[in-house]
């Protein structure tokens, strides 16, 4: 009898890492170093090629006039290749480019790096990481609620085309605001108590970046540790991300990487979070991060086409809301990180097909419905 | 109708001091298209030229903004870029390293 309960303990202790590791998907190969490179038939997919450039690449008139979807990279991935690669206005895959707000999924994901490391929790307030706002009352919010743009912050989220001095956004990046970012974002008023509210705020995604950043410094007693938690781990070699002069992420708009580097956090997301049976990010993460948050549903203004979870654009039907799925042209499982002039990751699992596009578009940013329309034929 | 008054004026200081706004016209920043305009040459050119590596030609053509009122210059060798508008107006970025990029001073 002894025996057996003693062949049970180790048949257990055998087997208990064994099924943590199987969650991880498992592939053939991870594009660590770099992108194996398998393009679509040029002869074969010609019309399909065609297509797609004749939609993204629509630089007509002098670049100067800056119009059409100026595409300045264009990749697909599809089942861990690339099957299709273009550049475009000078752009190089070497060529960092700035991401606008697709860094705001890169800053939810550094907080969950963080959950991971057990350097956080999303219960947690945002106070517990950020020094000098102690008892105030945006100690309210919590981690969590920064990730959902839940803060109840009464930010202002406008760009070139409005007044430059209605913008929260513009105020931080170039004027008072941008010594201090930190302090910038948490002097704007309440519009309502963090988690009744629903506000797309890139000041929400810089707290969460720099919360993520402080509570992994603390816990783990080194500094950036971004890089080697995240960036590195993937294989993204070049990836900048900016701070104000105080040290504060700029993460919900200043993070700058190749194409193939994007493509890569497409790819650990397409992968539950885990790089070549490695876990990352926390169980459960990619698919809290890519359902419509609570806060969502529950307060998000009705002119909101597209949902979303944590910083992820989502192509879901939300029918409580009566709000149809945003991609009509794409399959229901697509989300996507985008920013502003048209960045993109797309994500699209169940053809296992990751997009990314950079551009400059300063007329409309190219929609992604489109964009998946136009990209899944070459990828098939 | 006196127990009505304080009521509504106890709600607008409770409201008050929980910090919450009404709808209103927007809130303004103390900055001037200028101030702006400088701080966007200076930023997002020293970004261009050091994180994405692009040439001059293209920085300028990327930091253009109306008004487009910022003298911008380049300094590739000390990673420095200063944009400034009408003598009074100036911003300097500069390059930190290859995981921070660039900072406005």
């Amino acid at each position: 009898m002894r025996a057996l309960t003693r062949w049970i303990g180790v048949a257990l202790l055998v087997a208990l890492p064994a099924a943590a590791q199987s969650t991880c998907p498992t592939r053939p190969s991870w594009p660590t170093d770099d992108w194996p490179v398998q393009l679509a038939d040029p002869v074969a997919k010609a019309d399909e090629i065609k297509a797609l450039e004749d939609f993204a690449f629509t630089l007509q008139e002098p670049d100067s006039a800056r119009k059409g979807y100026r595409t300045d990279g264009l990749i697909i991935i599809k089942g861990g290749n690339i099957v299709y690669e273009r550049y475009g206005r000078g752009f190089t895959e070497t060529n960092r480019h700035l991401s606008w707000s697709v860094a705001k999924s890169f800053s939810s994901a550094l907080v969950g790096v963080a959950v991971k490391q057990g350097a956080l929790k999303l219960d947690d307030s945002i106070c517990n990481y950020l020094r000098g706002y102690e008892g105030q009352a945006v100690c309210g919010i919590t981690v969590k609620q920064v990730i959902s743009f839940a803060s109840g912050l009464a930010w202002q989220e406008e760009y070139e085309d409005k007044g430059y001095q209605v913008s929260s956004v513009i105020a931080m990046f170039f004027g008072v605001g941008h010594r201090d970012q930190l302090k910038h974002i948490l002097t704007h008023a309440r519009a309502a108590a963090p988690g009744e509210a629903w506000l797309y705020s890139t000041g929400d995604a810089e707290l969460a970046a720099t919360v993520a950043k402080y509570a992994l410094e603390r816990k783990l007693g080194k500094k950036r540790q971004a890089w080697p938690l995240l960036f590195e781990k993937i294989g993204m070699k070049r990836v900048v991300l900016e701070e104000d002069a105080l040290g504060s992420s700029l993460g919900g708009s200043h993070l700058y990487a190749t194409p193939r580097d994007f493509a890569k956090f497409g790819w650990l997301f397409m992968n539950d979070g885990c790089w070549d049976g490695e876990r990352i990010l926390p169980e459960g993460w990619v698919t809290d991060s890519t359902t419509p948050s609570e806060y969502f549903v529950k307060y998000a203004p009705e002119t909101e086409k597209e949902s979303s979870g944590y910083a992820w654009w989502l192509n879901r039907a939300i029918p409580e809301r009566n709000m149809p799925s945003p991609w009509p042209d794409a399959p229901e499982d697509s989300y996507a990180a985008q920013g502003h002039w048209g960045q993109r990751i797309i994500v699209i699992p169940s053809e296992d097909v990751v997009i990314v596009r950079t551009g400059d578009d300063r007329e409309g940013s190219i929609p992604v419905n489109e964009l998946i329309k136009y990209s899944l034929p070459v990828a098939r | 109708m006196k127990t009505l008054r304080f009521l509504a004026l106890a709600l607008a200081l409770a409201l008050s001091a929980a910090g919450c706004v009404s709808e209103g016209p927007p809130r303004t920043f103390a900055n001037s298209d200028l101030e702006l305009a400088v701080g966007n040459a200076a930023r997002m050119g020293c970004s261009c030229m050091f994180v994405m590596e692009r040439d001059e030609a293209y920085c300028r053509a990327w930091v253009k903004a109306s008004p487009d009122v910022a003298k911008v210059t380049f300094f590739p060798a000390s990673k420095r870029v200063e944009a400034s508008a009408f003598i009074t107006w100036a911003a300097t970025a500069h390059w930190v390293d290859d995981q921070i990029g660039c900072v406005l001073e």
